[in-house]
């Protein structure tokens, strides 16, 4: 059988295909994850994604951009698929999730660093599985038994005190905007930002009365609307710098956006090198690549005086 | 002594001697040759005429040279077949007679009288008289010639490294000359290194030909030059000036020691061309195990640049990600292209459905499935499902054979298919059925019909069908094919099955015609190399120096094409050999008194063999007598009258036209 390359449109997703005799590489686009931000197309190394930028109708608010893969370009590297801060992009190879570039570390995993004290959840709250903007999280009580509650309202308040808490976070689509930790009463969530960085907005070049990123913004909360002069101001507490704002702003340069740090796993990779300095810049990636040569210097001089690594 | 010689010439009495041949009875059943002899004595300047049988035999040569000497002839016209035959062996033989060669001339009175005139032999005979008239004529104006000497450098290019090439480069390189294989891919082997086994003595395909590889991988005489194509060719016959690009593999020939240890570090798999796209191999790697020269090769179209091979590649330090393509210029002698063929890929859609059902195959595909490095491990199975397939169903002719595609025959198919049937049954024996829905079994040559018999005692099926109105038809759930064919007396058949497999057209490489532009070699009406002449030329080419060798002069089998690879490798060596390549004189001559440099003869000529340039103060027109090829559209184009063609003349000519059309002297 010869090479099939496919290339699947949907409503809901993207799917771009090798099929081979010995195997099957896959990727697909979740349209419903995807928020159009531009990370995917800055690391991607064969520059296969383009962004396109969806017409403003008038009256209707902004959408959010397309994303386009170039199956003539594709590589089927997955790097989209490990960079993507809403985990929209899946590639398997023969059905399974499976990432050379990662086993080879030839580029890194970014890190959802999300800790939940189960211990000191309380039973009765649902605070964060409301809060959470892109419903990734279930809140499950459990009885001493391993058994699903479904309702607390019959349980007496010894009955709840025994009650297991269990908050299930859908990791890998989480973009750790740390929504939750702020509206958990107990200070039970401590979430990390793993992309760092500045957001602001030139009110002078925001037009006024336009809305649209605050429209398309998947993270409720990081931008919002202000009465007093009808224009949009940045949280930047909550703000996960994934940059879909800046694609629709209609404006240049009102929307100022910069990251300066992505939190992954350890590697050495040129290609990681290439893609961090199209998501920062030239100096961030500088530093890190400074950092990382310090730590191998730390390295080995703690293996020579024989200390173990702090 | 050459100038010496043409006042003696100028001064001499004109001495004519004209020899009317019989030609058997092909001139002589209807020309009167006795008429045409007697005409001949009163023709001006002419002192000696004879009529033979044969001229062209032993006797009749003898003959001339005695008559030339006996009579002190200085002019020699011959009335008989057409120069294109025999011309050079007539100059060979008044060179005996210590005459110039250019002092000879031929009055073809058999294709232009005898020949087209059959049923009206007086008309015939008045018609051979004039031709002859027009001979001597042009005869008593003809001047001594001098042949040109091209010095011959020993060094020889093969284009394509494909067991055709192979054999050409081992042959030469083991006379002694120097070879230079430029082969397009990063390794030389050709599609014979694809290969599983070859027919019909079921050879390991790269157990035969890898031993040759590494030969010419190693011997003293042989540069390979891989992964690079042709630029650009200028020059002639020995001396042949190519320019040529070898690209960037990304990788230090000198430094690579083949470990494959970046290979293993690298994450980027794709589709592998050698393996038919069915398998992968990594974007830093070799094609196949047995590449020669083994040199790795990063694929940038699909390199992340992770420079996780740079790591693996350590103290090596092979790999240079800032590589450019790099320019060379070699100077040969010969040339001898052996670029091989391509596989004509069956459009979706078409009746056979390939490209469109998972489980129909072409046979290099086949072929790849059957080989145990291959994609599968060795393992033939259906794409849709991973199972072995108990009925496969070859096509044969598909693509060949038809007006409307390719019209040529393959020549090689019928025998593969074959041997992927035979192989089929041996290895799965009852456990699969085979049909071969063939058209006409085509198994000449030695030991090809003794492995068709082999196949069908092996209980291979063999369904005669027509070439047309044959389907295949999938059925969607299971992936099982359904074959249909009609027989020569209109009976439809009917085979089900889990596997079909194409036996489709090979087809004039895709280069093919860019490489005969630069070569200045012509292409046939189907799209292959022509060579010179298909019976007794069919290694040379139009073009004096370039030779051809394997499938893409015309479709071969390894054993043909090796042989023909030997073939060239000797005709080249025939120029090879020689200190000097002695041409024709008959190059473009250029008064420059009279030519006013306007490049008209530039624009004309087809050979890039004449060209202005600046000579002392003087724009001039000059003559590369190595590509002149004596055609005198430059003559004709030139307003100045500054271009003569020596042996035809202004002078020369006028005298033929004047000849023939003088009144009165018609009877």
């Amino acid at each position: 059988m010869p090479l099939k390359t496919v290339k699947k449109d949907t409503a809901e997703a993207l799917t771009l295909e090798w099929v081979l005799q010995v195997k099957d590489y896959k990727l697909v686009l979740d349209k419903k994850r995807c928020v159009g931000c531009q990370i995917c197309s800055l690391a991607c190394p064969k520059e296969a994604i383009k962004l396109e930028k969806q017409p403003k109708i008038l009256g209707e608010k902004a959408k959010r951009a397309n994303i386009d893969i170039d199956l003539a370009k594709c590589n089927f590297c997955g790097i989209c698929d490990l960079s993507c801060p809403y985990g929209a992009v899946r590639f398997t190879l023969n059905g399974e999730h499976v990432l050379s570039v990662v086993e080879k570390e030839s580029f890194p995993e970014l890190i959802r660093d999300i800790q939940v004290d189960l211990g000191r959840c309380p039973t009765d709250c649902l605070d964060c599985e409301d809060a959470c903007p892109l419903s990734l999280i279930t809140v499950k009580r459990l009885t001493t038994d391993v058994k699903p509650v479904e309702s607390l309202g019959f349980m007496t308040e010894n009955e709840r005190k025994a009650l297991q808490t269990n908050v299930d976070v859908q990791k890998e689509y989480c973009p750790c905007c740390r929504i939750c930790e702020f509206k958990c009463p107990e200070d039970v969530i401590t979430v990390r930002k793993f992309i760092e960085g500045k957001i602001a907005i030139d009110q002078e070049k925001c037009p006024e009365g336009c809305t649209d990123c605050l429209d398309i913004c998947p993270i409720t909360g990081a931008l919002y609307f202000s009465d007093e002069d009808k224009k949009v101001h940045v949280n930047e507490l909550f703000c996960v710098y994934c940059g879909a704002c800046k694609v629709v702003c209609p404006v240049d340069e009102a929307l100022e956006l910069k990251r300066t740090k992505i939190v992954h796993s350890p590697v050495r990779s040129g290609a990681w090198n290439k893609a961090l300095e199209k998501l920062t810049s030239p100096v961030e990636m500088a530093k890190e690549l400074k950092a990382k040569s310090s730590q191998r210097a730390r390295k080995s001089v703690y293996k020579r005086i024989d200390l173990k690594e702090a | 002594m050459a100038q010496e010689a043409e006042k003696k010439a100028a001064n001499e009495e004109l001495r004519i001697g004209v020899f009317v041949c019989h030609c058997g009875t092909n001139i002589e059943s209807v020309i009167d040759v006795d008429e045409l002899a007697r005409y001949s004595w009163t023709l001006p300047g002419v002192v000696y005429v004879e009529d033979m049988d044969y001229p062209c035999s032993r006797q009749g040569q003898d003959r001339m040279i005695f008559a030339i000497r006996r009579h002190k002839l200085n002019r020699v016209v011959l009335a008989g077949c057409s120069p294109r035959l025999y011309e050079p062996t007539f100059q060979r033989c008044v060179s005996k007679a210590d005459l110039n060669p250019w002092l000879f001339e031929m009055a073809n009175i058999r294709e232009f009288s005898s020949f087209c005139h059959q049923n009206k032999p007086k008309e015939a005979t008045e018609k051979a008289k004039e031709t002859i008239k027009m001979a001597v004529a042009k005869a008593s104006l003809l001047e001594r010639l001098q042949s040109i000497e091209l010095p011959v450098k020993k060094a020889v290019l093969v284009i394509g490294g494909g067991i055709a090439g192979i054999s050409a480069s081992l042959d030469l390189a083991d006379m002694g000359y120097k070879v230079y294989v430029v082969e397009k891919s990063e390794s030389i082997g050709g599609h014979m290194a694809m290969l599983d086994k070859t027919f019909p003595t079921l050879d390991c395909s790269i157990c035969i030909e890898g031993p040759k590889m590494v030969d010419v991988g190693r011997h003293p005489n042989i540069e390979i030059i891989s992964y690079a194509d042709i630029l650009k060719v200028d020059g002639y016959i020995g001396d042949f000036k190519v320019k040529i690009r070898r690209n960037p593999r990304y990788v230090i020939a000198k430094n690579c020691t083949g470990c494959g240890e970046c290979r293993d570090a690298c994450p980027i798999e794709y589709p592998n061309p050698t393996d038919m796209k069915m398998g992968l191999r990594k974007a830093i790697s070799v094609p196949f195990d047995q590449a020669v020269p083994l040199i790795y090769t990063i694929n940038m179209d699909y390199c992340i640049e992770c420079f996780k091979c740079v790591d693996a590649c350590g103290a090596r330090e092979a790999i240079n990600f800032d590589q450019k393509p790099e320019e060379v210029e070699i100077n040969v002698g010969a040339i001898i292209a052996s670029i091989g063929y391509d596989m004509y890929t069956p459009e979706e859609t078409n009746a056979y459905g390939y490209g469109k059902f998972d489980n129909v195959f072409t046979s290099l595909e086949l072929e790849r499935l059957l080989l145990a490095a291959g994609p599968t491990g060795g393992k033939v199975i259906r794409a849709s499902d991973g199972q072995k397939p108990h009925s496969v169903v070859f096509i044969q002719c598909v693509g060949s054979r038809d007006v409307n595609k390719y019209e040529y025959c393959s020549g090689f198919c019928c025998m593969y298919t074959l041997k992927h049937a035979v192989m089929l049954k041996e290895k799965y024996r009852d456990e699969v059925q085979i049909y071969v829905f063939y058209t006409d079994m085509r198994s000449n040559f030695k030991g090809y019909e003794e492995f068709f018999n082999r196949a069908l005692k092996g209980g291979v099926n063999f369904v005669r069908v027509k070439l047309e109105n044959r389907l295949v038809t999938e059925d969607p759930a299971t992936k099982n094919l359904t074959v249909y064919g009609e027989t020569e007396d209109g009976q439809q058949v009917k085979v089900a099955a889990d596997m079909v497999v194409l036996a489709n057209a090979a087809i004039p490489s895709e280069t093919a015609g860019e490489l005969a532009k630069m070569l200045a070699i012509s292409l046939g009406k189907d799209g292959f190399f022509a060579e010179c002449q298909p019976k007794i030329r069919p290694t040379d080419t139009d073009m004096p120096g370039i030779f051809l060798a394997g499938a893409c002069q015309g479709l071969k089998d390894i054993p043909y094409s090796v042989s023909q690879g030997s073939a060239a490798a000797a005709q080249a060596a025939t120029v090879l050999s020689k200190p000097a390549w002695t041409v024709e004189p008959i190059v473009a001559r250029v008064d420059e008194d009279l030519c006013s440099g306007c490049r008209i003869c530039e624009s004309v000529c087809g050979y890039n063999a004449i060209n202005v340039e600046q000579i002392s103060e003087k724009q001039l027109a000059k003559v590369t007598e190595g590509l002149c090829r004596g055609c005198g559209i430059c003559s004709s184009a030139c307003p100045m009258d500054a271009i003569q063609m020596p042996h035809y003349t202004d002078g020369q000519v006028v005298a033929q036209i004047r000849a023939v059309l003088e009144r009165g002297e018609k009877q």
